[in-house]
């Protein structure tokens, strides 16, 4: 039913017959959705509130699974598995596909520790590796230029925008395969939003994006495909650069014209 | 004319408050005065003296302060772990189905007035204390417990509270990043909470220093500082609470509201640390 477009490159993640219903809901917030997602390409879903973006988003690292009652149903292909399966380990499914926050979330401790924080937790102890890691992620979000004088400062003294890009430093530390993003910049002033797109585009290098928008004009800047998602459904998956220009569906065409949203 | 009355209303709230002021610089002088006598007598020997004997018109309120501190301390060891855990529960591991029914029964326990817990502690505790640890049973040791158990559900609600107040979007970010429920309790919850605890702890410190009710049943007032702690003791409010209508001498009056002065003054003090320095309104991350 959806016009998807031929993806050449492989692919990271691979939706079939995806449905979600939250809990206590009569019905399903998404329906049998099918969706692939390209390797080191970013991939924006956009569309209406409530048409089930971050729904989805939310699907790929099983963050549904924080709230009891949540079902799924199909199938979500990552590295030739289900990670919809009952067995899934989540704590390793989260480590592989990482997730920015639609508000900077710097935990309660120092620039430092912030970004160590991942490493730790899979037990890395060893001092001159969390350095050279900690420095090294801070250097890939541009930001460790800013706060290389202040490692050891509470990271709540950052700028929201600094914030952002140190969560960033903090999920590519661990070095997900995926990074979702949920709406990066919508707390954020032009210029640190800026600084954000700027990152995704430099990031796709090393991993596959996903990124939630709200903001069409952000989904053309960053994007390589484009999804449009309406009423839990998606319309249309297409190459940015046509999608914008030329979209396949009129439901697609009426959104990006601005006829509703 | 409705400006008139906004004028009117907020004079009005503006006498109401600065009353309150009032009052309590009332009260603290009121005390100031009658001690006087007291003051005059013994100066700072008052609060070192272990002596309270009104019978040779010698009064010493170290015992008495003692008592004080050591039932609070016994009541604050044994409360503060089990309040972080009930507490831990509540805001992060209950099923939602749980959650709400004991959160309010804690809530509950929170309203009984202090004087339930005095006799139930006299009634209850008392002969459990005694056979368990030896002693008449009336002791700083079931002071302690019964105190514990009397700020326990405080200690507990506001600790939730404070751990209910981290934003979720944060706590999801550390389960992002791959971690268990126990790394984002202990790495996330409690240190973005602490500020909040520690004030809670805090104020349930003043409570439980300035408690009359619940440990006059069970504590005996007696004035003497022993390490045994089965032994009768007293404390601050206690001695208050026994002593006053026996005060047959200005002096012996006068001990006793030096004695509430000095009650005031480290309940006082408790409470503006608790509010100063821990419970002060916080950014949102």
């Amino acid at each position: 039913m959806a016009t998807i477009v031929d993806i050449k490159e492989e692919k990271a993640l691979e939706v079939q017959n995806f449905e979600f219903t939250y809990d206590g809901a009569d019905a399903p917030s998404i329906k049998t959705l099918n969706m692939p997602i390209a390797k080191n390409s970013v991939t924006a879903l956009i569309g209406p509130s409530g048409c089930g973006k971050t729904t989805l988003l939310r699907s790929f690292n099983r963050m549904h699974d924080l709230y009891p009652g949540n079902e799924y149903a199909g199938e979500i292909l990552f590295k030739n598995r289900n990670i919809l399966s009952k067995n899934e380990d989540l704590i390793k499914l989260r480590i592989q596909i990482g997730m920015i926050f639609q508000k900077p979330t710097a935990f309660p401790m120092s620039i430092f520790d912030n970004v160590a924080y991942g490493m730790r937790l899979q037990g890395i102890k060893n001092k001159t590796e969390l350095k050279d890691r900690v420095e090294k992620a801070l250097q890939d979000a541009a930001i460790f230029k800013e706060v290389k004088e202040r490692l050891k400062h509470d990271a709540n003294g950052l700028s929201g925008g600094q914030q952002q890009r140190l969560c960033i430093a903090r999920a590519i530390a661990v070095e997900p395969e995926v990074l979702l993003f949920d709406e990066p910049t919508s707390a954020l002033d032009p210029i640190s939003t800026a600084g954000i797109e700027e990152l995704v585009v430099e990031l796709k290098e090393r991993v596959s994006i996903v990124i939630v928008t709200h903001n069409m004009q952000q989904a053309a800047r960053v994007s390589d495909y484009t999804g449009f998602m309406y009423l839990g459904e998606l319309i249309e998956l297409g190459r940015t650069e046509e999608m914008f220009v030329t979209p396949k569906e009129k439901l697609t065409e009426e959104y990006i014209t601005g006829k509703f949203g | 004319m409705s400006i008139l009355i906004d004028k009117l209303f907020a004079h009005l709230t503006k006498f109401i408050a600065i009353a309150i002021l009032l009052i309590v610089a009332w009260i603290f002088t009121v005390l100031f005065q009658n001690s006087m006598t007291s003051m005059e007598a013994f100066g700072f020997d008052f609060i070192t003296e272990t002596k309270w004997a009104p019978n040779l018109e010698k009064f010493g309120a170290l015992p008495a302060i003692y008592g004080s501190v050591v039932s609070t301390f016994l009541a604050m060891v044994l409360a503060v772990p089990l309040a972080i855990g009930v507490a831990i529960f509540l805001s992060e591991l209950a099923p939602a189905k749980l959650k709400s029914p004991v959160g309010v029964s804690i809530e509950l326990l929170a309203a009984i007035p202090s004087v339930i817990y005095g006799m139930w502690g006299l009634f209850y505790f008392v002969p459990i204390v005694r056979d368990a640890f030896g002693g008449i049973g009336i002791s700083m040791l079931t002071a302690g417990i019964v105190l514990s158990i009397m700020i326990l559900p405080f200690m507990a609600a506001v600790t939730r509270d404070a751990m209910n107040t981290t934003p979720d979007i944060l706590k999801e970010s550390a389960y992002a990043l791959g971690g268990t429920k126990w790394d984002v309790i202990k790495d996330i919850v409690i240190p973005y909470a602490k500020a909040g605890i520690i004030g809670s702890f805090i104020l349930a410190l003043g409570r439980a220093i300035g408690e009359t009710m619940a440990v006059t049943f069970v504590m005996g007032n007696v004035h003497r500082i022993s390490t045994d702690l089965t032994e009768a003791a007293t404390s601050i409010p206690v001695t208050l609470a026994n002593e006053f209508n026996e005060a047959d001498t200005d002096l012996y009056y006068s001990s006793l509201f030096e004695l509430s002065l000095i009650l005031l003054v480290i309940s006082f003090t408790i409470i503006s640390i608790a509010k100063f320095y821990f419970l002060r309104k916080k950014r949102i991350a």
